[in-house]
């Protein structure tokens, strides 16, 4: 079963670093500021990931859902 | 009833209201002015700051609702409802009166923009919401000019005190702590 | 292979300050000689084809037709997105990449081959919307085409073109810097949260595609899938365009088929040389690998190497590899658009540590780590290319780096590196 993905709009980030204040179990933050995604958002972090993308000052942050399965 | 209506009682929550709608509107925005920085706060979460506004914000618009319905049904001093959202439409100190409805105004544009922030898009929404600094400058001096208490030596001291915090926040944010690691465009 | 060789009519300098040279090539180049004029193409290849959006595509992926853009994504693919109502076609002639002048010798030699291929396709989408898109540096490839598409109008052609002049810049030619082009904004690139050919210009489906591609599918809807397998090999058929030393001393453009062998291309002296092949986001080849390759998609990448757009760079004799590499990364750190932070930051820092690695004895991790922070953390492809440069000049001259790091230069640059 696929997992959603947390995109960056990366001309939007200003490298506030919100999202990897909230998500630290995906998002690190790189030596300038920016965020690092390592991985996809499974079940058991998806609240705290749909909290991190309101919660980025820039909205640069999309949680962009796992394609639908194929039968 | 009347009694109540036309008593000082109103006028006094009036009061009441408008000075902590004035310590509210100043802490909110001296913690919207910080939280656009990027200084990594080692023991001040990012997170702490944007979740402080935003409740103080929304403390700050509960109090504004209710310094408002306070000065509209109070009736020792003629203000009409639509006089408040109006600005300069008053009859009782239409200029000082207007500033706290264009401050009103504003904070309702802040207010309905950001609850639907993420309807929207990012430059619009930034946009309207740094009208939340006029609106700030507008209620103080509406504040200020409205009453007598400006007059007073703790009245003075407070607003003098509030025009302090926010000044030395945005010196702070755009002197001070504008100097970071990230190589900003 | 004999042809009759052209220079361009300084229509395109390389950034020496030279015109290619452009030779008669087996389809897109053929009948260069006899001038750009729209007369002499309709006498030799007769009224702009008329195909179907159907039968293009069918067209395109029975030869697996690639864009010539640099990504060589299945054309079929894109046009079966973009054909939908309303779609709007945009030629890219844009050409950022200094090293390579392709788009432009095609345009001056041969404008209509390029213009045919956009109405067909244009014919095909249904639509009359074409936008062109030219480089502002190269100000005769607009004039040209201006002239072309007046000529084309007098002839009876109904299209609405608009031209637009894309920024000198290297990233100016990707796809969403394009658009925002076309939007009016800067010619930089933005996210793109669905393919343009789905959701582009105005929201409507956009047909974004190099200028060489509309030429191949111009050649193709005249002669068919068969009579566009004349050249090439069974699993690649088809011509492309290549640009040799683009950035150097005696810069040429010239049509190949594909599988035609590499020594075919390069001079023996050539052969001999590292060959950073694909342009400046490319990847370097030791000589070694050079014996037996052929120009095709599949060898290249076999050999571990992308064709990209076709741009070939041997080294000149004498040159040091890193050097030049240090030399290109910080030309293309400069080029960034410095809309995103880990490119916009990440970049400078590669050059710097790169610098520091080749002429200073500084350290390979640090350069490995930016080559892994930078790579699609971005709105465009910009940082992936410049990491996939770097990361393939570590792969390919271990010795040499090491070399350098004890001070001696095996190209014998031993000034630049004390």
């Amino acid at each position: 079963m696929s997992n959603d993905q947390l995109r960056v709009d990366w001309p939007a980030c200003q490298a506030h670093g919100v999202c990897a204040e909230l998500l630290p179990e995906i998002i690190s933050l790189d030596e300038w500021g920016y965020p690092i995604v390592n991985g996809t958002v499974d079940r058991d972090v998806l609240v705290l990931a749909k909290a991190a993308v309101k919660a980025c000052p820039t909205l640069a942050l999309r949680l962009i859902p796992a394609p639908p399965r194929h039968a | 009833m009347t009694s109540i209506l036309s008593g000082p009682a109103l006028w006094f929550a009036n009061r009441g209201t408008g000075f902590v709608l004035l310590l509210l509107l100043t802490l909110s925005t001296m913690l919207g002015v910080l939280s656009t920085s990027r200084v990594s706060p080692r023991l001040w979460p990012r997170m702490l700051s944007q979740g402080l506004h935003r409740n103080v914000s929304l403390m700050a618009v509960t109090f504004l609702a209710a310094h408002v319905a306070t000065a509209v049904i109070d009736t020792f001093v003629d203000i009409r409802w639509w006089q408040a959202f109006v600005p300069f439409s008053g009859t009782y100190k239409p200029l000082w009166l207007g500033f706290g409805s264009f401050a009103l105004d504003l904070l309702i544009a802040v207010t309905a923009t950001s609850v639907l922030r993420h309807r929207m898009s990012h430059r619009p929404w930034r946009a309207i919401h740094v009208l939340a600094y006029a609106a700030w400058g507008m209620g103080l001096l509406h504040g200020i000019q409205m009453g007598t208490d400006a007059s007073t030596s703790w009245g003075a001291a407070m607003n003098y005190g509030c025009i302090a915090v926010v000044s030395v926040a945005v010196f702070a944010r755009f002197g001070l702590l504008a100097r970071s690691k990230v190589v900003t465009s | 292979m004999t042809a009759s060789t052209r220079a361009l009519p300084s229509a395109v300098r390389n950034n020496v300050g030279l015109t290619p040279a452009v030779s008669e090539g087996p389809a897109l180049l053929a009948g260069i000689a006899e001038g750009p004029g729209l007369r002499s193409h309709r006498d030799r290849l007769g009224p702009a084809p008329t195909p179907t959006a159907e039968a293009l595509v069918e067209m395109a992926r029975d030869v697996d037709l690639r864009g010539r853009g640099g990504a060589g994504f299945p054309f079929a693919i894109k046009l079966a997105a973009a054909a939908r109502r309303k779609a709007v076609v945009v030629d890219n002639a844009a050409e950022g990449e200094p090293a390579s002048h392709k788009d432009a010798a095609l345009i001056t030699c041969s404008p209509h081959v390029v213009l045919d291929g956009a109405a067909a396709v244009a014919h095909a989408l249904g639509t009359r919307e074409v936008h062109i898109v030219v480089p502002s540096d190269v100000p005769s490839i607009r004039l040209i085409v201006e002239k072309a598409l007046d000529d084309r109008s007098v002839a009876g052609e109904r299209l609405k073109v608009q031209l637009h002049d894309a920024a000198p810049r290297f990233v100016a030619g990707q796809a969403q810097a394009v658009l925002q082009l076309l939007a009016g904004r800067e010619n930089l690139p933005v996210t793109a949260w669905q393919p343009e050919a789905v959701k582009g210009h105005r929201g409507r489906p956009t047909l974004l595609s190099n200028a060489e591609t509309f030429a191949h599918l111009g050649h193709l809807a005249r002669v068919g899938s068969a009579g566009y397998a004349a050249h090439g090999t069974a699993d690649e058929p088809g011509t492309t365009l290549l640009t040799l030393r683009g950035d150097g001393w005696d810069p040429e453009v010239r049509e190949v088929a594909f599988g035609t062998p590499l020594e075919d291309v390069l001079t023996g002296a050539e052969m001999e040389q590292p060959l950073l092949l694909g342009g400046y986001h490319g990847t370097w080849l030791r000589p070694q690998a050079l014996p037996g390759l052929t120009v095709s998609r599949n060898a290249i990448a076999a050999a571990g190497a992308t064709i990209g757009a076709g741009v070939m760079l041997p080294l000149a004799v004498g040159w040091c590899p890193l050097v030049r590499t240090v030399a290109l990364v910080d030309y293309l750190a400069g080029q960034s658009a410095g809309r995103c932070g880990p490119c916009r930051n990440g970049l400078p820092a590669m050059a710097e540590a790169l610098r520091a690695l080749v002429l200073g004895g500084g350290p390979m991790r640090r350069v490995e780590e930016l080559c892994g922070l930078v790579v699609r953390r971005g709105a465009c492809a910009h940082p992936d290319g410049t990491a996939r440069l770097v990361t393939s000049m570590l792969k390919c001259f271990p010795h040499e780096v090491d070399s350098h790091s004890l001070g001696t230069c095996r190209s014998g640059l031993q000034e630049e590196i004390e």
